[in-house]
């Protein structure tokens, strides 16, 4: 947690006592965490040499040149053996622990976590730079590194889920010989020696026959590597292959700049977005999306009537959750979004959009128009680029075509976006070979029978490639089949050597992220199956005797880095950062875009619109990834955005297609809800798969989320959903023309889905609560504008004559109706709203325990969290956070089709439109944990007081004190509390059967372990249990669990405080788990009485009070169900969209200068959907008349 | 009270003249002759002329003579099903909670659902024994004794779900309020604590109440047991070891009847205590339901946070108690001989007029629940009441309404068994019919166990924040569980017929025509 624990920030101090002093007046960071630099020093001190000696005698010789892999690889091995010892055991198990006892290495302090910098590379390229937890040599939880550009602390789905990936017991564990289909387990001696021997003959052939199919990732020193093994074998061949890559951008740039070049995005600078088809904010390519969302966020945050705010148009056809944040989203089929692209490209030069060039008579003659194109949209969106020149940002996704790729470069580079919003970085070689290329030009080797030896590094082409190519088959000619693989994959299963790689977070390498910047990756612990690095796996392909990934890395760097003198400097602060170098200014692309792209829009002719019988089908990259993560259960049971679907993927089509096709799911209220199979042809392939409608999803197109379906892969993802695969191919993976959809012949007409939420609708209630700009501006001004003295009377007086001053967002909820709660006894708490400056904010708070008083709400700290819905982007990055840090279990598919999921925060997804049968309706994203209620209803119905209230205004939840009668959770009006209906913690949950045959309609029959007594019951495998953060207990069964506001978090700060004796604990301290994911930063978590802090806001402004005390005064601020007097200490800030007025109807329009009004019963009104107060007004009317009737017997000012 | 003085029923059976099996003709517009509508005349509570030793001899009668082919059938049918039942609580208690089908959104379902329902059929022997008695309703007696064994029953069955539903079974010790050294209390503010002082009162009272009255019985018993002993009749146990039946009976009765000598000492005692029992347990008729009520009413959940809850669940639970009295002893007065005798037409009209009564009470409580719903104009109560309970999907869909409720069926059985089906008690035909009783009685045990599901799960299901809304479905084991409970309550009381009294002697003796030797017209001096 705090610098002084490394030893290595501040040179060298000789004492602890002088290391601690130094630490103490260098490192204010403001996370105050330990970053890794470099143990080598520290495990050669003359002492440890000692200890070893003592402990390892045996041993003592092996650390001989010790680095910090030697010593963790000795830490990590003995806690996993004396875990895996335990296993076949039948009687009590005999655990062998290696006390801390003396001599300890001096950055650790038992119980203590560290802090170490890395990266991991992200499929397709780009990179994300994190900073790992570890407790006692054991890696738990990933976060975002601050200091790195890509990520500035911020962390997304995969990344968080790669510490799962680390301790996956499916790993590959051993190097397998199968040459004939029996496996033979072989050592690593077996396999140098085989490959030395075997590599031997390339070197005299020139390494004729020999191909590599490899991921296509970046990285500096794979590239060094891969060109030692070019110079050994000239005429080897290499394949860098992403199956789910964007070739359309790669070929799309290469069109529009004469060379492939990398988009760097600069969202923040950009007052208008226009994607087409892209998901710019969540599953970009090549690693955007977190700058990207971090951009985006910028300009949503709206605090004052004055803030300005970006407005994003999304056309698209599947849902992406960019599009679900969208101003105004169009609703086209991919093909219709590319003509849309063409339209507005047309509409801009037609609007006066000059430097084009030869383009503007190229489109002149362009057929851009049809019936599914608004001309409405396409103008009004031209104008508001125009008016933003320099300042607006468009960007096309993997589904458009490189043709429409290149136009929107063409497009940026003439309303002078370029240096602006996007800037561009050519691409190396290896990156920007297609997909469809490297596939298929492996294919062809292997066919023909021209490779003798392929070697797959990372890649699973025999699960991923196109159905079409058959390259199961062609592999299966190849004489020998190295794959390197660090889990179970298809590939690997028809290799004849399986070769174990080490994961990212065991193995020295570095990464190079979208923007340049170049990040070391280290390990946290040695290879828990003593794996080799793919760094390592190269050298032995090369020949080398004697390889280490350190030093190829370090190799690599010393020509990059200073001189020698300085290196060892520069390279420790390289490891303690997380960054080699950072990221290059991006080069301009080559002049003349216009023109070439003109060039190659000359070949552009409009596609003809999807029909139903002329399909269009997208393949999207869902939460497992392009199939790499499927097996972790975490992703597997994060629900996608929209959908809300988890275990599996479906073919997602849009209500009114699937009623066409007759292919709708069951109702929601069922209980299975299952989807009807459905025989998907596309790309002379075909594949059965569950439909399921989504409303929003472009009409004619068919959405099918990549990744599942795998046949070999693991406990938990082998057989999970299906494979689409198979009907991708072509030109562009990521999309299909002319599919067509028939109900699945054969076997079962449905299939069951789980979802995690089954109802959309808002149902008329004041839950996420959403306005426009123009309102929130209209309201700052002047907050009773046009209202007579009534009206303004029933405002700011109560229906009890209460004073009250409701804010905007407040109004458009409950309270501007009913009655504002009187306790009829004073809270003991004497808990505000508003904090009370306090005379000396950090006085220690009484327990109540000790003194017999209440907590006194009034004392430093109180904690609270504000979630700005205008911010939230539905990603589900919290949820998995929060998983990963609070040893939240996967449940698996049957319970959460149960509606068991245990997860403590979840992301509500609401859809709102004028009615229920909207084919375009909007999306509301609101993100729910426990709110931590100062008149928590949970806390008064729990007969053994198992969940009280902290001094600091925290809910606790005591574990060990819960019975378990769920009464909490009935009176929970949130429902954020979580039942452990079984041993989901401690015992193999059912993921181990979640695949086929898990659900009844998949299998033979269903099979649940969990309806298993725990006792006979397989134990989670030791190896999983490393992940557990120690700080939190694992829950047995039969107690509720919830979000604790991550106390253990608050806890360690409070200790940390303590010991430097600092007063109160500094604002930003640290995070909870689910802010610190957050990549828009939506959720603010901090202490609500901290009115002293200063701070700068990202617009510059200063502030003084902590971040959360400010998010809780604006005026956007509300509490969820406020009108129960519940007091929530989470609150929620309104979401404001920034229509563009052009497109906006006349009753919306309407509304901005009336936002509170309601009642309106036109039909118009609602047709634009958003504006808050037509959301949940309708059914006021009737209910209205009771409660006048009711006030007016008692009497009360109504 | 005690005192017995000859009639001339008795005197005839002294002199030969007296012949019980031959009915005594009666007038059919009165049934068995108890439905008489004169209110001057005095309807015979005991049929036949009775004299006090027949009824001892029926009394005691069941519990000495093999009782009819029926009875090992349907226990063995009942005892099978509250052991499978049993079993079932054991696998849910090595597993855990999940082998039922609560979620997340249903923490509660049938678990609640049947302890409440249990509680509630224990109402009616409480209400039967004690106000009925403090009330000097002497129709109780020939129903009061069975009416208190339903409730002993009934809350056993219903203390067992709040003890097995819990996760962490094996804490359930936490609830009580044991002093400890960590000074952790139970939760004095929490509804469920009051439920277990409550309902844990409850079943000390009402066990108290039923063994006392039981115990001059116990001594008729034994004394009868005795008496063959010495004659050395009656057949043996196991035919080569001579332990005779009467042996065991004398033994166990003599225990159990606490040396009672019929002795007026004891009978003033008795009495004494009876009344002050009686006394005690009428406040618990009220608390009990009242408390249990509060379950819900306490908490802020709508369809739940009712006022009105406390007066609508004693009604209620008066009402399901009495159709599940009437429900057991109407088939119990068809397979038992001469027990018509005892339970006579005109106490099934009087238990028939309770059930049309407290019916209505729970009608008018089902249609305040939806006024004030609108009068509140809480859009939250009112979405309970509409979409969660009442509107059925399809009329949802022809009025254009957003959504309909799942579970509509539930609440429609529950208005047209609780509020539509006694209400043919309006009418003598039905209300004298036991036949119609009976099917009524066996609706309303129906309609208050949806009652209680409609409160429970169609409120929890859909609450306030739609994102999270769901549905309950239950799985076999919470299916066989219920079924098992049921198993549990008739074994038990086709143990209580076969080996306990089931009627108050002592008490019917005295309501006879001829413990009172004056004839009603002599009392005007």
């Amino acid at each position: 947690m705090s610098m002084d624990q490394c030893h290595s920030t501040v040179g060298h101090p000789k004492t602890p006592a002088a290391k601690l002093r130094a630490a103490a007046h260098t490192q204010v960071g403001v996370t105050g965490r330990a970053y890794w630099r470099g143990l080598d020093d520290a495990a050669d001190t003359p002492e440890f040499r000692d200890w070893l000696e003592r402990e390892f005698p045996a041993g003592a010789s092996m650390i001989s040149g010790e680095t910090r892999r030697t010593f963790l690889k000795l830490m990590g091995a003995s806690v996993a053996l004396a875990g895996a010892a335990t296993l076949p055991g039948c009687r009590r198990p005999d655990h062998k622990i290696l006390p801390y006892s003396r001599d300890v290495p001096e950055e650790i302090i038992p119980g203590k976590s560290l802090y170490y910098a890395t990266s991991m590379p992200l499929p397709g390229g780009g990179a994300e730079g994190l900073l790992i937890e570890t407790h006692e040599g054991r890696p738990t939880k990933v976060e975002g590194n601050p200091l790195h550009p890509t990520n500035r602390g911020k962390s997304s789905l995969w990344s968080q889920a790669a510490i799962l990936e680390l301790y996956d017991p499916d790993r590959l564990k051993d190097p397998v010989y199968a040459p004939k289909g029996a496996d033979v387990a072989r050592s690593w001696q077996d396999f140098t020696l085989w490959s030395k021997e075997h590599f031997a003959s390339f070197a005299v052939s020139q390494g004729q026959g020999l191909v590599f199919l490899a991921e296509r990732r970046s990285s500096p020193t794979l590239n060094v590597m891969r060109s030692r093994i070019e110079e050994r074998y000239p005429r080897a061949r290499w394949f860098f292959y992403d199956p789910a890559g964007d070739d359309a951008a790669i070929e799309g740039s290469t069109l529009a700049f004469g060379k492939p070049m990398r988009e760097v995005i600069k969202l923040e600078n950009a007052n208008v977005i226009v994607t087409f088809d892209r998901d710019l904010l969540h599953n970009d390519c090549g690693g955007n999306a977190l700058p990207n969302a971090r951009g985006f966020g910028a300009r949503r945050r709206v605090v004052t009537a004055n803030d300005t705010m970006n407005r994003l148009y999304a056309v698209e056809s599947a849902w992406t959750v960019t599009g679900s944040k969208a101003d105004h989203r169009i609703r086209l089929s991919p093909s219709q979004v590319g003509v849309f692209a063409v339209a507005l490209a047309k509409e801009l030069l037609g609007q006066g959009l000059t430097g084009a060039g030869r383009l503007a008579d190229v489109l002149g003659r362009a057929n851009a128009g049809g019936a599914a194109i608004d001309a409405k949209f396409v103008s009004a969106i031209a104008k508001d680029l125009l008016a933003n020149r320099g300042k607006s940002f468009l960007a096309a996704g993997p589904a458009q075509s490189p043709e429409i790729h290149a136009l929107v470069h063409a497009m940026n580079a003439s309303l002078g976006n370029v240096g602006s919003t996007v800037s561009y970085r050519p691409m190396s070689a290896p990156d920007s070979m297609l997909a469809a290329d490297a596939i298929a030009g492996a294919t062809e080797e292997l066919s023909s029978g021209r490779c003798q030896t392929i070697v797959c590094i990372g890649v699973n082409p025999v699960y991923d490639a196109p159905g079409a190519t058959r390259f199961a088959d062609a592999f299966a000619k190849a004489k020998e089949r190295i794959v390197c693989s660090v889990g179970n994959n298809e590939t690997v299963a028809a290799a004849t050597w399986q070769v174990p790689m080490a994961h990212a977070l065991e193995s020295w390498g570095d990464t190079e992220s979208a923007d340049g910047t170049l990040s070391p990756i280290q390990p946290m612990i040695a290879p828990l199956f003593a794996a080799k690095s793919e760094l390592e796996l190269l050298g032995i392909f090369a020949g080398d005797d004697n390889v280490d990934g350190y030093e190829i890395v370090r190799n690599v760097y010393r020509s990059r880095g200073p001189a020698a003198a300085g290196f060892d400097a520069w390279w420790r602060r390289a490891l303690h950062n997380g960054v080699f170098i950072a990221g290059e200014a991006p080069a301009a692309p080559a002049p003349g875009t216009a023109d070439r792209v003109s060039t190659s829009m000359g070949n552009w002719r409009a596609p003809a619109a999807a029909s139903s019988d002329k399909l269009e089908v997208v393949f999207t990259i869902g939460n497992v990834g392009d199939g790499r993560f499927a097996n972790c259960g975490w992703l597997q049971e994060i629900p996608d955005p929209l959908s809300k679907i988890c275990w599996d993927n479906a073919a997602m089509v849009s209500p009114a297609t699937a009623e066409k096709l007759g292919i709708q799911q069951t109702d929601p209220t069922d209980k299975k809800q299952k989807g009807r199979m459905i025989r998907l042809e596309a790309n002379g392939a075909s594949i059965n798969i569950a439909a399921w409608a989504v409303p929003g999803i472009a009409d004619n197109t068919v959405v099918v989320p990549l990744g599942y379906g795998r046949t070999v892969c693991g406990s938990v993802g082998t057989g999970v959903g299906f494979n689409a695969y198979p009907i991708s191919g072509g030109r562009n993976r990521r999309i299909a023309m002319n599919a067509s959809v028939q109900r699945a012949g054969e076997g079962p007409g449905w299939y069951e889905i789980s979802t995690t939420q089954s109802h959309g609708s808002m149902e008329g209630r004041a839950i996420v609560r959403e306005s426009d700009m123009p309102a929130w501006a209209a309201f700052a001004a002047d907050p009773f504008k046009g209202m007579t003295e009534e009206a303004k009377k029933h405002l700011q007086v109560d229906s009890y004559g209460q004073k009250r001053d409701l804010n905007f967002a407040e109004r458009l909820g409950e309270l501007a109706h009913t009655p504002a709660n009187v306790n009829a006894y004073d809270n003991p708490q004497r808990g505000t709203k508003a904090a009370v400056p306090l005379a000396n904010p950090h006085t220690a708070n009484a327990e109540s325990s000790e003194t017999g008083t209440p907590p006194d709400f009034a004392t430093s700290p109180q904690w609270g969290m504000s979630i700005d819905l205008n911010l939230c982007t539905g990603c589900n990055v919290c949820t998995v956070a929060c998983q990963a840090e609070n040893n939240i279990p996967v449940v698996g598919k049957i319970e959460v089709n149960k509606g068991r999921e245990l997860h403590w925060i979840r992301i509500d997804r609401y859809f709102t439109g004028h009615d229920r049968h909207d084919p375009s309706p909007e999306v509301a994203h609101q993100p729910v944990a426990c709110v931590h209620c100062e008149n928590a209803p949970c806390e008064t119905v729990c007969p053994v007081n198992a969940t009280v209230h902290g001094p600091e205004g925290m809910n606790y939840m005591v574990y060990n004190r819960c019975i378990g009668t769920r009464y909490c959770a009935n009176n929970c009006p949130y429902k954020v509390r979580r039942f452990n209906f079984f041993d989901y913690g401690v015992k193999k949950f059912n993921g181990d059967f979640i695949g086929a045959g898990a659900m009844d309609t998949v299998g033979a029959k269903p099979a649940n372990v969990n309806l298993i007594p725990p006792r006979l019951r397989q134990k989670l495998d030791e190896i999983t249990k490393l992940q557990m953060n120690p700080d939190v207990t694992v829950r047995s069964r039969g107690v509720m669990e919830k979000c604790s506001y991550c106390v253990q978090r608050v806890n360690e700060a409070r200790i940390e405080v303590k010991l430097k004796n600092m007063g109160g604990i500094p604002d930003g301290m640290f995070q909870s788990a689910c802010q610190q994911a957050c990549p828009t930063d939506a959720i603010v978590f901090g202490d609500i009485s901290d009115t002293s802090t200063a701070y700068t806001d990202a617009d510059g402004t200063t502030r003084t009070g902590s971040r959360v005390l400010n998010m809780r005064q604006s005026g956007r601020t509300y509490s969820l169900l406020g009108f129960l007097n519940t007091r929530p200490r989470t609150t929620y800030m309104l979401a404001v969209r920034n229509p563009n007025p052009e497109l906006v109807s006349a009753a919306r329009k309407g509304a901005w200068d009336h936002p509170f009004e309601h009642g309106h019963d036109d039909g118009a009104a609602h047709a634009s959907g958003g504006h808050a107060a037509l959301m949940f007004d309708s059914t006021k009317a009737d209910q209205d008349a009771g409660y006048r009737l009711s006030l007016s017997v008692l009497g009360a000012h109504a | 009270m005690s005192a017995i003085h000859p009639d001339e029923i008795t005197a005839g059976r002294l002199d030969g003249s007296y012949k019980p099996d031959r009915p005594i003709a009666m007038d059919p517009a009165t049934g068995d002759g108890t439905l008489i509508d004169d209110p001057s005349k005095r309807p015979p509570l005991v049929l036949n002329n009775r004299s006090f030793h027949d009824i001892t001899e029926i009394v005691c009668g069941y519990c000495e003579q093999r009782p009819g082919g029926w009875w090992l059938p349907v226990f063995g049918l009942v005892s099978t099903l509250a052991g499978v039942g049993t079993l079932m609580i054991i696998y849910l208690l090595v597993t855990g909670v999940g082998v039922w089908g609560l979620n997340n959104q249903v923490d509660w379902a049938w678990d609640i659902t049947n302890f409440v329902f249990w509680i509630g059929i224990g109402h009616a022997g409480t209400l039967i024994s004690a106000i009925l008695c403090l009330l000097k309703q002497k129709w109780r007696t020939s129903i009061n004794r069975a009416a208190e064994a339903m409730t002993i029953f009934a809350v056993v069955c219903a203390g067992t779900y709040p003890g097995i539903h819990v996760g962490r079974v094996w804490m359930i010790w936490m609830v009580f309020p044991i002093p400890n050294a960590n000074a952790i209390w139970p939760n004095f503010r929490s509804p469920l604590l009051w439920d277990v002082f409550a309902v844990s009162t409850y079943f000390t009272v009402s066990l108290l109440f039923w063994y006392m009255g039981m115990i001059p019985d116990f001594a008729t018993l034994r004394d009868r047991a005795v008496l063959r002993l010495k004659n050395a009749s009656g057949p043996t146990v196991v035919p080569f070891i001579q332990l005779r039946q009467d042996t065991l009976r004398a033994w166990i009765y003599g225990l159990l009847s606490m040396g009672w000598r019929f002795s007026t000492r004891h009978w003033q005692n008795y009495e004494k205590a009876y009344i002050m029992l009686a006394g005690v347990s009428t406040p618990l008729v009220l608390s009990v339901h009242s408390i249990v009520s509060f379950d819900f009413a306490t908490s802020i959940l709508p369809g739940w946070h009712t006022t009105i809850f406390p007066p609508y669940f004693v009604a209620g639970a008066i009402f399901g108690g009495f159709a599940m009295v009437l429900g057991l002893m109407i088939p119990a007065r068809e397979l038992y001989p001469n027990m018509k005798d005892l339970i006579t037409l005109r106490h099934l009209e009087n238990m028939a007029k309770i059930i049309l009564v407290t019916g209505s009470m729970v009608g008018f409580a089902y249609f305040m629940e939806f006024f004030i719903a609108w009068y509140s104009g809480n859009q939250y109560e009112s979405d309970v009441f509409v979409y969660n309970r009442m509107m059925p999907p399809f009329l949802a869909e022809m009025f254009g309404l957003s959504r309909g409720a799942p579970y509509w069926w539930a609440y429609w059985i529950m208005i047209s068994c609780n509020v539509i089906s006694p209400q043919v008690f309006w009418m003598k035909r039905f209300r004298t019919s036991p036949l119609a009783i009976f099917i009524v009685s066996m609706a309303v045990t129906v309609g208050m166990w949806f009652e209680r599901f409609v409160i429970i799960v169609t409120s929890l299901h859909r609450a306030f924040l739609p994102g999270e809304w769901g549905m309950f479905f239950p799985t076999a084991v919470d299916i066989i569980t219920f079924i098992g409970t049921i198993g549990i309550f008739i074994t038990l009381f086709l143990l209580f017929l076969r080996f306990l009294p089931a009627f108050a002697m002592s008490e019917i003796k005295n309501v006879l025509p001829q413990a009172n030797p004056h004839p009603p017209h002599a009392d005007h001096h």
